[in-house]
């Protein structure tokens, strides 16, 4: 189902052409798609993860407490497992004969293992410790002295993450959002692992550059494909850290 | 009584704070020692971020920590305001919204100004809308200031919050500080190194050295001490006498007469431009190393010090029983 043939963009002529169109025209129908499918993985997999990845990382910013290595080794595992493996641990668990995928399909009825879901699952868990780091950064470089001065004016633990750490950190956070994100468009190995190569659900930007190298006259696409993934990261990493320097001179004291 | 601190030890590295004072209900308390004494430190355990290897703290009859009975009230809960040297705004917000932080925390119960008579009586109307970054120091201070009264605490510790104020700027903020200690009825506690400060603001010292509190009790009382002499420089020996017997000065608080700015007279002296003169009788002359003298005199307003030269400490032919004038430039206090 992969063997498709490279159809070029439709190019409609300059002048008198709607810009709406002019955009619509620089991709082909094809590439939109694939496009559209990435930017739905990543986006997915960025805000489920997101509110764990800033508990992680507000643990983690954290003086001490029992089990912190424990913690911290889980949150970088994704970093130091292939991704392959990743994705096979997914299956295990999160496949329809696994412990949780089971469970999930039984009583939910949601299925996860080559679903567009499944995809944005392990693109999520490996794009976790990028956007971890990032996050628990920016918790570590707020001062202690204002959670004392919180504290003293009567601001309990919850009350001083949710009015301080969080206002704080959260240039933090949408820069390591941003990154996970340009990250996540282009997680291979653990996306088609647990969530297969399926054009228009799991078919991500690097899974159709995979495939069209793998089909005969394929390079061409396989290019502009790459030319694409390329902006998109580039975009992610300059935005990232537009956000860090705007956010660095607005808290600047 | 407001504090009750018992047997209380705090330990950090290896530097320990062993504390055991009690302060009055109202007033102003300053904690007093050279630089090192754990006064901050002290502070910090009051407000509750170090926790007592033993020992016990009470405020209004409310126990805050107990070490032995593993009882601990945290920081939040405790009712304790404190103004730190560095003032510490929250960044992310403008002054008002510093000041609302504070508001909107405190018990309901407790009466307080709210954000715009507190900005009028520290003069910061002016700025409430600015972010905290464009303030100057002395600005920041007043902020700090505000936003601990509008939490309305049941005491407000303050860790030379002056300490970037210099000169004029100085003496009015400490000014204001006696005045609110007094219209809202705020017990305060405040660190300082600066003997002139502590005089000014002080109705009560606990005196600190090395961790240890070596006198506490009333102004009056504590810093004639000899407990309290030897914390200072040699150029700040001095005496602390009401404010109200100086010419010029306002009632409430003292003022640091340092000996090496009074002169001594063994005849009542006349034709003179100083407006502070007092009579008394040499109560003790102490030889130094360097062969000059301290000479207390005991007089109507206190006991007032005074460092004269070893010549003329043969010239006059003092003694201790004698009778001499001490004389005062005002513009020295």
């Amino acid at each position: 189902m992969w063997e498709r043939r490279y159809t070029p963009p439709q190019r409609t002529p300059l002048a008198g052409g709607a810009s709406r169109d002019m955009v619509r025209a620089m991709l082909s129908a094809e590439e939109w798609r694939i496009l559209a499918t990435s930017l739905g993985v990543a986006g997915r997999a960025v805000i489920f993860s997101l509110p764990i990845a800033i508990a992680f990382a507000y643990a983690l910013s954290r003086p001490r407490f029992p089990g912190k290595s424990v913690v911290d080794a889980i949150a970088h595992l994704p970093l130091v497992l292939p991704p392959v493996l990743v994705g096979f641990l997914l299956l295990l668990a999160f496949g329809r004969r696994g412990p949780i995928g089971s469970w999930l399909e039984s009583t939910f009825g949601v299925q996860l293992a080559f679903t567009a879901e499944g995809a944005a699952l392990a693109t999520a868990v490996m794009a976790f410790p990028l956007m971890v780091r990032a996050i628990r950064l920016s918790f570590e470089a707020a001062d202690p002295g204002l959670f004392e001065a919180a504290a003293v004016l009567r601001a309990g633990p919850w009350d001083r993450f949710v009015s301080l750490a969080l206002p704080l950190a959260w240039p933090g956070v949408l820069a390591g959002a941003v990154t996970a994100f340009a990250a996540g468009l282009g997680e291979f190995g653990a996306v088609i692992t647990f969530a297969s190569n399926v054009p228009g659900e799991t078919q991500t930007l690097p899974l159709a550059i995979y495939s069209a190298l793998q089909t005969p006259n394929g390079e061409a696409l396989a290019l502009r494909l790459a030319a694409i993934s390329m902006t998109a990261a580039v975009a992610g990493l300059v935005a990232a850290e537009l956000i860090q320097r705007w956010a660095r001179r607005r808290l600047e004291a | 009584m407001s504090l009750d601190v018992r047997q209380a030890v705090v330990k950090r590295g290896a530097f320990s704070l062993a504390a055991e004072f009690e302060t009055p209900g109202e007033g102003i308390t300053v904690v007093f020692g050279p630089s090192g004494a754990g006064k901050s430190m002290l502070l910090s355990t009051l407000a509750g971020f170090y926790r007592l290897e033993s020992g016990r703290i009470s405020l209004n009859g409310r126990l805050l920590e107990d070490a032995a009975a593993r009882e601990r009230v945290s920081s939040f809960q405790r009712g304790v305001g404190l103004v730190f040297q560095d003032a510490r705004l929250f960044p992310h917000l403008t002054v008002r919204g510093n000041l609302r932080y504070a508001e909107r925390r405190r018990p309901a119960a407790r009466a307080a100004p709210i954000v715009e008579e507190i900005a009028a009586q520290l003069d910061i109307s002016e700025f409430l809308d600015r972010p905290v970054r464009n303030l100057s120091g002395g600005e920041k201070s007043r902020v700090a200031l505000a936003r601990a009264m509008l939490s309305a605490p049941e005491i407000l510790l303050l860790d030379e919050p002056f300490a970037a104020l210099d000169g004029k700027r100085r003496r009015a903020f400490l000014a204001m500080l006696r005045d609110i200690s007094v219209k809202a009825k705020l017990p305060m506690m405040v660190v300082t190194h600066q003997i002139e400060d502590a005089a000014e603001l002080a109705d009560h010292v606990v005196a600190l050295k090395e961790g240890r509190v070596v006198a506490h009790g009333s102004a009056s009382a504590v810093m004639r001490r000899q407990e309290f002499v030897t914390l200072l420089d040699r150029r700040d020996i001095g005496a602390r006498i009401d404010a109200g017997a100086i010419a010029g000065g306002r009632p409430g608080g003292g003022v640091w007469v340092k000996a090496d700015n009074v002169i001594l007279a063994t005849e009542a002296p006349r034709g003179l431009s100083a407006r502070n003169l007092w009579e008394g009788h040499i109560a003790s002359i102490f030889r130094e190393p360097d062969g000059s003298a301290l000479v207390s005199l005991a007089t109507q307003v206190g006991y007032i010090s005074s460092r004269i030269t070893p010549e003329a400490l043969v010239d006059l032919h003092l003694e201790e029983g004698g009778k001499a004038w001490a004389v005062v430039k005002t513009h020295s206090v």
